[in-house]
């Protein structure tokens, strides 16, 4: 069984622009993938699908066994729920501490305050940030923003991360501890897609990695490198 | 867990609400300026409505009688047209009484009392004063005297009463058409002003909209803060208002009952008397208007 499936998924924005074209891919459950390429090839477009941001033109998608390839508006925060998603710029919320970041991704799902007050404390742990959680996002460094974000998108204990050029915003220190963080967790069985143009980073890690090119996925390689 | 999502809410939108509480102060702001204007414009349309009843009230027709009329026919005569359906009153001013009204009046006036003086006996007739009960049945209080034959009548023309009545009924009923409209195009004005500040407050938290999506964040779970915190600035907008007018309408109920002498006004009376109900109607009105504006958009801001 595979963790994502996606078949001959299509996307074409109006008038008639390809940012995807018939991209076949079967990622297994607890594997490390890297999905790279330049700006523009349909990396975000495929991640946006993903989390039902986007239906695709043709195709058929299949995530932790459901087909959402057709999801309904209302089942879109069900599937989110499912899926830890680490983006670029963050998204925080500014006017919430670190902790109430976390929380707020429980508290959604109307996670009772019991487990949410032990859960939390727990992952901002495993990111390090146990003593900065009553902090407010603009209070701290860019790579502790990213590493609440990767508390907020564990809280749920999702089988996928996604993660949207994780280290885009981070120097090299803070985007190496961003991947160590990302391989412990997937050390835990969770499965891990790291959507990167950071030559450095996926040349280190040496796991699966498939290139996309045009919209087209031009390479697959169970212990890759940067290659394009 | 339906109920825990509703204290949650209602939290996020008490703790949202403090946090930007720079825009909370405007928004209300710019409500309270709004809630102003409409109440304004009641209390111009309340005294309005007052100086058309005052000069209603001060319509009435006299009916001319015989000067050697013996006053039991007269009040025989009186009797009967109080009689009537469409009369609110009838008051009889003798030929007495009528001479000394006139002096009073001209009193000032040299040439008239001469005149006065020099036609020795009193020239004045006795009359009834009637007060039709609605103004506007005045047509009907006339065929209603016309069919009246009595020998002590000396005088029923009542055209002028007729002009002057249809001329302040032209009046009234182009200043309450005017009224209407200005009353609507106010109206629709504050509307507009509340909605796009409660758009413009929401577009403020379009980034978060987006990233309360993001990690799963139903879209009620999204737009029911927004309804709270309407709410809230629709009670705390009010109750400014309230706060604001009740002083001012105490400061200008002196003048009003001097520049209205003689008539019942008294503003504070009816706002007191309409408490619930105007006051009620703004809230329920804000909360609306607040409604819709995030219905949309919160509804805009989270399609992702």
């Amino acid at each position: 069984m595979n963790m994502i499936k996606l078949e001959n998924i299509t996307k074409i924005y109006p008038p008639d622009i390809k940012a995807l074209y018939r991209v076949n891919l079967h990622i297994k459950p607890g594997e490390f993938v890297s999905l790279v390429g330049q700006s523009g090839t349909g990396k975000t477009t495929l991640v946006k699908i993903l989390i039902g941001e986007e239906r695709p033109s043709q195709g058929r998608i299949v995530v932790g066994g459901w087909d959402i390839t057709d999801i309904g508006q209302a089942e879109v925060p069900v599937l989110r729920r499912q899926i830890g998603v680490v983006f670029q710029d963050f998204k925080l919320l500014h006017r919430k501490t670190l902790f109430e970041n976390v929380c707020f991704a429980l508290q959604v799902c109307g996670e009772p305050s019991s487990k949410i007050n032990n859960i939390v404390p727990q992952v901002l742990k495993i990111v390090g940030l146990e003593n900065k959680m009553r902090r407010y996002p603009l209070e701290v460094s860019g790579g502790e923003q990213q590493r609440t974000v990767i508390a907020r998108a564990l809280v749920h204990r999702p089988k996928i991360l996604l993660a949207d050029e994780p280290t885009g915003n981070l120097d090299s220190i803070n985007a190496d501890e961003i991947i160590e963080i990302l391989q412990k967790i997937n050390k835990f069985g969770t499965t891990v897609l790291l959507v990167t143009h950071n030559r450095e980073v996926v040349n280190k890690l040496r796991k699966r990695v498939i290139t996309i090119e045009n919209g087209m996925i031009v390479g697959d390689q169970a212990v890759g490198k940067y290659i394009l | 867990m339906f109920l825990l999502s509703i204290l949650r809410v209602i939290k996020f939108s008490l703790q949202d609400f403090w946090r930007n509480i720079w825009l909370s102060v405007v928004t209300i702001l710019i409500l309270v300026l709004a809630l102003l204007s409409v109440n304004l414009l009641l209390v111009v349309k309340v005294l309005g409505s007052t100086a058309i009843d005052a000069v209603k009230e001060k319509v009435d027709i006299s009916l001319y009688l015989r000067s050697e009329a013996p006053e039991n026919r007269i009040f025989t005569l009186k009797d009967r047209i109080s009689g009537l359906d469409s009369v609110k009153e009838v008051n009889y001013i003798s030929k007495q009484t009528a001479i000394e009204n006139f002096r009073d009046k001209h009193k000032n006036n040299q040439d008239m009392m001469l005149a006065l003086s020099e036609l020795g006996n009193n020239p004045l007739s006795p009359s009834l004063v009637i007060k039709p009960k609605e103004v506007d049945n005045y047509d009907e209080l006339i065929v209603s005297l016309n069919t009246i034959d009595d020998q002590i009548i000396e005088s029923r023309n009542f055209d002028d009463h007729k002009a002057m009545l249809a001329k302040i009924n032209n009046i009234t009923d182009k200043a309450s058409r005017a009224g209407l409209i200005i009353s609507l195009f106010f109206v629709l004005i504050t509307v507009l002003v509340v909605y796009n500040t409660v758009r413009v407050a929401i577009y403020t938290h379009k980034r978060e909209i987006g990233i309360m999506k993001l990690v799963g964040a139903s879209t009620w779970f999204i737009r029911a803060p927004y309804l709270i915190s309407g709410i809230v600035y629709a009670l705390l907008g009010v109750s400014a208002v309230i706060i604001i007018l009740y002083p001012l309408l105490s400061l200008i109920q002196p003048y009003l009952a001097n520049f209205f002498s003689g008539f019942e006004i008294n503003i504070l009376t009816y706002y007191n008397n309409s408490f619930i109900k105007i006051f009620g109607l703004e809230i329920l009105a804000v909360i609306l208007i607040n409604f819709l504006a995030s219905l949309v958009a919160v509804g805009k801001y989270s399609k992702v």
